[in-house]
């Protein structure tokens, strides 16, 4: 611990911190509009200066490392005058006219730093300098005359994200944020991820979707998770009139550490699908809207117990799983899309949980990605994945496809579909020719390695990424599929799914959206009932339609890809008609007369072996 | 003491922050008991006494030569000049046509406008003032006390307006603070 005295006030912080880090923590407000605390310091805007005993001039607090007895002080008439002045001097720079600014009232950093230090007005007029206005990208406005230049976004594009789409173009006056090498937005190599949105200071990087539809204070915000994959990030949603007004990733979640994609930021916005609203029966051919007791009551008439089944989406919450196990009993329940049969069975057969962490992969030295897609999906892994390259974390490609991440890969190890197993086996033998023996030799220097397999992944190869995970000493992480796949592969809903001899089929979507091959299996099954929040073509197809909660209106327990227990809560109430999708199943558990209970999954999860250890919060 | 005298003027701005004024709603008797409101666009005198007042007020900003008159005149004539809103204090609106040519604007508010038909005209009355760069009141005049808002609270003004009747500097900040 080092010893110093920020405004007389004897303050303990550890070795190694700024000072402007051992001053926030220790409640002292030093302003600033670069810094970012999950980002590096950056010692760009001048506003955090601090006089420091022994200095001549003052010096940047949140670059400036604190040494034992270090005497400083941050409230000097002085120091207020030099905030005053850069201030100033940043106002005239570019058009800052808080009138025609949605971020205007308190959610401007730039704004409330002028408020904090009583400025009525601008010491210096702009030039009156035109600054273009970036309109190109589908969910994102890049406005230059409100960019004050602190390069939050670009270092969070490229520490955060990985993906070094945004930088800056020129020096001193001349200086502008560009994408790539000055292409549009919209045109760039962006990712629609948004945490330059996040992170922006002021309004020069606004969101289409929230921009004026209210201020932070007016909004109600709920921290939740996010269902859109199995990596189970943290999110901030502020809501206003029951309406999503923004969705931001939640800074204090071990996770994502603030990091979302865009699946999670900003594809809600562009939810298009059709909202169910009241249960829905099917009359003589023909959907019908109907009340609750005439849903349930055509369920109880044509429910045949003995021969039901269902069908589950991954992104419903553990207590709403457990029901309809209990509904109707273990063998007899499928995730709708079973990718994680293999995973499945592996895990049965290995004796102790085999998977690594998230946290693994946030240090590895070297990623091993196996028919690991993570520029599509779980594209915060991606993110992870991509942003240690520039330290010098080497990466592998095995894959049967063309993988996104080609590019930044030391070797790309390319083989027919279903060849992986055989390579990966002479990986972990450690005998390979050309790339095989080159990505061998980055596995045997590595210290760390992690070998991530994805969804579509076999028995043979996920037991060969094992091998090799052993004899290069690292770890395994397998992508699953859904939110709550975690759950589903414990519980034993990861198998094939066989609705040949059933007479009714309980599916239960939730949000998620139905495939061609789950309609058609479904097709000549007598009586289904679909627990559903969108119409789609099974809806249509069904007997019985009952209404249920979309992602931010459910609330229960997932369990993410690495095993952490989270619990999503509800940032929306629903529609009038509307049940959560637990509270849908067990209605249709009372009218049939059977016992279910939502926290059967906790029990589960001790009585089944996990691929990784879970880790409960 | 006889009663400090207070005016006031609008220039390129909207009327939006007299409109505040008269939102102080009963509090105006308090004013009256506390200052002698002279010349002001909501009571009958047109220009400041020429003997001078004490506090002079502006809203709006600085948009032509006829504002730029207004501006000096009182500067002129009042010991403490308040810059009222963010027009005064930074320009407001009516400063976005700076990034324009005013032969630009000119034609885009007199003839291209959608209401405008075939006989529209940019007027060039030899009588009528000229259009300038759109300039806040403390790029023309020196101000003594910014008051930003668009509009300021009415609350903020009473304020403003009651410590400077009662010889006080008002002190601006916190939550009396607000750019809009």
């Amino acid at each position: 611990m080092v010893n110093i005295t920020i405004n007389g006030k004897s303050i303990q912080a550890p070795e190694g911190y700024t000072v402007l880090k051992a001053a926030t923590e220790n409640g002292i407000h030093i302003p600033t509009l670069c810094d970012h605390p999950e980002l590096a310091p950056y010692g760009g805007c001048r506003l955090c200066l601090v006089e420091v005993d022994g200095f001549r001039t003052p010096q940047p607090s949140c670059t400036l490392p604190i040494s034992n007895n270090m005497v400083i002080r941050t409230e000097t008439p002085a120091l207020h005058e030099s905030r005053k002045f850069v201030l100033g001097l940043i106002f005239s720079e570019r058009n800052h006219f808080c009138p025609y600014c949605q971020q205007s009232g308190g959610d401007c950093e730039l704004q409330n730093a002028a408020y904090d230090e009583g400025m009525t007005h601008w010491p210096l007029q702009p030039g009156w300098k035109s600054f273009p206005v970036d309109a190109s990208h589908p969910y994102i406005i890049l406005e230059h005359n409100r960019c004050i230049l602190c390069r939050r976004c670009v270092r969070a594009c490229g520490e955060l994200v990985g993906n070094f789409t945004l930088g800056v173009e020129e020096r001193g006056a001349n200086s502008m944020l560009v994408a790539d090498l000055g292409t549009p937005l919209g045109e760039s190599s962006c990712v629609s991820c948004g945490t330059c949105v996040q992170v922006c200071p002021t309004g020069a990087l606004i969101d289409r979707w929230s921009a004026y539809r209210g201020r932070e204070e007016e909004s109600t915000s709920q921290k939740t998770i996010c269902t859109a994959c199995s990596v189970g990030c943290g999110l901030e949603v502020f809501t206003r009139d029951n309406n999503i007004v923004k969705v931001y990733g939640n800074w204090d979640s071990s996770i994502n550490k603030g990091v979302i994609c865009d699946k999670g930021r900003f594809e809600p916005m562009i939810e298009k699908r059709e909202r169910i609203v009241t249960p829905i029966v099917k009359q003589d051919g023909k959907s019908k809207a109907a009340t609750w007791e005439n849903a349930l009551a055509t369920i109880a008439t044509k429910w045949s117990k003995d021969d039901a089944s269902a069908l589950v989406s991954t992104k419903l919450p553990a207590e709403t799983l457990s029901m309809i196990k209990n509904l109707v009993g273990n063998d007899f329940v499928s995730t709708i899309e079973p990718t994680g049969a293999a995973l499945a069975k592996v895990s049965s057969e290995m004796k102790k949980p085999f998977e690594g962490k998230l946290s693994d992969l946030k240090q590895s030295d070297c990623i091993l990605l196996v028919d690991a897609n993570l520029a599509d999906d779980h594209q915060v892994a991606g993110f992870i994945t991509k942003r240690l390259i520039p330290n010098g974390t080497h990466l592998i490609i095995v894959d049967s496809e063309t993988n996104p991440f080609e590019n930044y890969a030391d070797v790309v190890l390319t083989t027919a579909k279903g060849g992986e197993a055989a390579l990966m086996q002479t990986i972990a033998e450690g005998k390979g020719r050309d790339n095989t023996a080159k990505a061998i030799e980055i596995l045997t220097h590595a210290v760390q390695p992690v070998i991530v397999f994805g969804n579509c992944a076999n028995e043979d190869a996920i037991k060969a990424a094992i091998k090799v995970a052993e004899k290069y000493h690292g770890v395994v992480l397998g992508t699953l599929g859904g939110a709550n796949s975690l759950l589903t592969t414990v519980m034993g809903m990861e198998k094939p799914i066989n609705v040949t001899k059933a007479k009714s089929v309980l599916v239960a979507l939730g949000d998620d959206e139905p495939n061609q091959k789950l309609i058609q299996q479904l097709d000549k099954v007598p009586f289904k009932v679909v627990i559903a929040a969108y119409h789609s073509q099974l809806t249509a197809q069904a007997d019985v339609v009952l209404p249920t909660g979309m992602w931010a209106e459910e609330t229960g327990h997932f369990i993410n890809l690495d095993g952490h227990v989270q619990e999503a809560v509800a940032s929306l109430r629903m529609p009038e008609q509307v049940k959560s999708s637990s509270e849908a199943v067990k209605v249709i558990a009372d009218k049939l007369g059977i016992k279910v209970n939502g926290d059967e999954w906790k029990k589960e999860l001790t009585i089944h072996q996990s691929i990784t250890e879970i880790v409960t919060a | 003491m006889a009663k400090p005298k207070i005016s006031s003027d609008w220039m390129g701005g909207c009327a939006g922050c007299h409109m505040s004024l008269l939102d102080i709603d009963e509090r105006i008797i308090k004013l009256v008991e506390l200052a002698d409101l002279r010349a002001t666009p909501i009571t009958d005198l047109k220009q400041p006494d020429e003997s001078g007042v004490d506090v002079g007020i502006l809203e709006g900003s600085i948009t032509n030569t006829a504002n730029e008159e207004v501006a000096l005149r009182m500067r002129e004539r009042c010991k403490i000049l308040v810059a009222l809103g963010d027009c005064a204090v930074f320009g407001g609106v009516p400063a976005m046509r700076n990034f324009f040519s005013i032969d630009e604007t000119l034609k885009r508010g007199y003839i291209e406008t959608e209401s405008t038909d075939a006989e529209g005209k940019i007027p060039d009355d030899p009588e009528l003032c000229t259009q300038t760069k759109v300039r806040s009141v403390n790029e023309v005049v020196p101000v003594d006390l910014f008051v930003p808002g668009c509009p300021p609270d009415p609350d903020v003004i009473f304020y403003v307006l009651s410590e400077l009747a009662q010889g006080r500097m008002p002190d601006l900040k916190g939550d009396k603070i607000n750019w809009h």
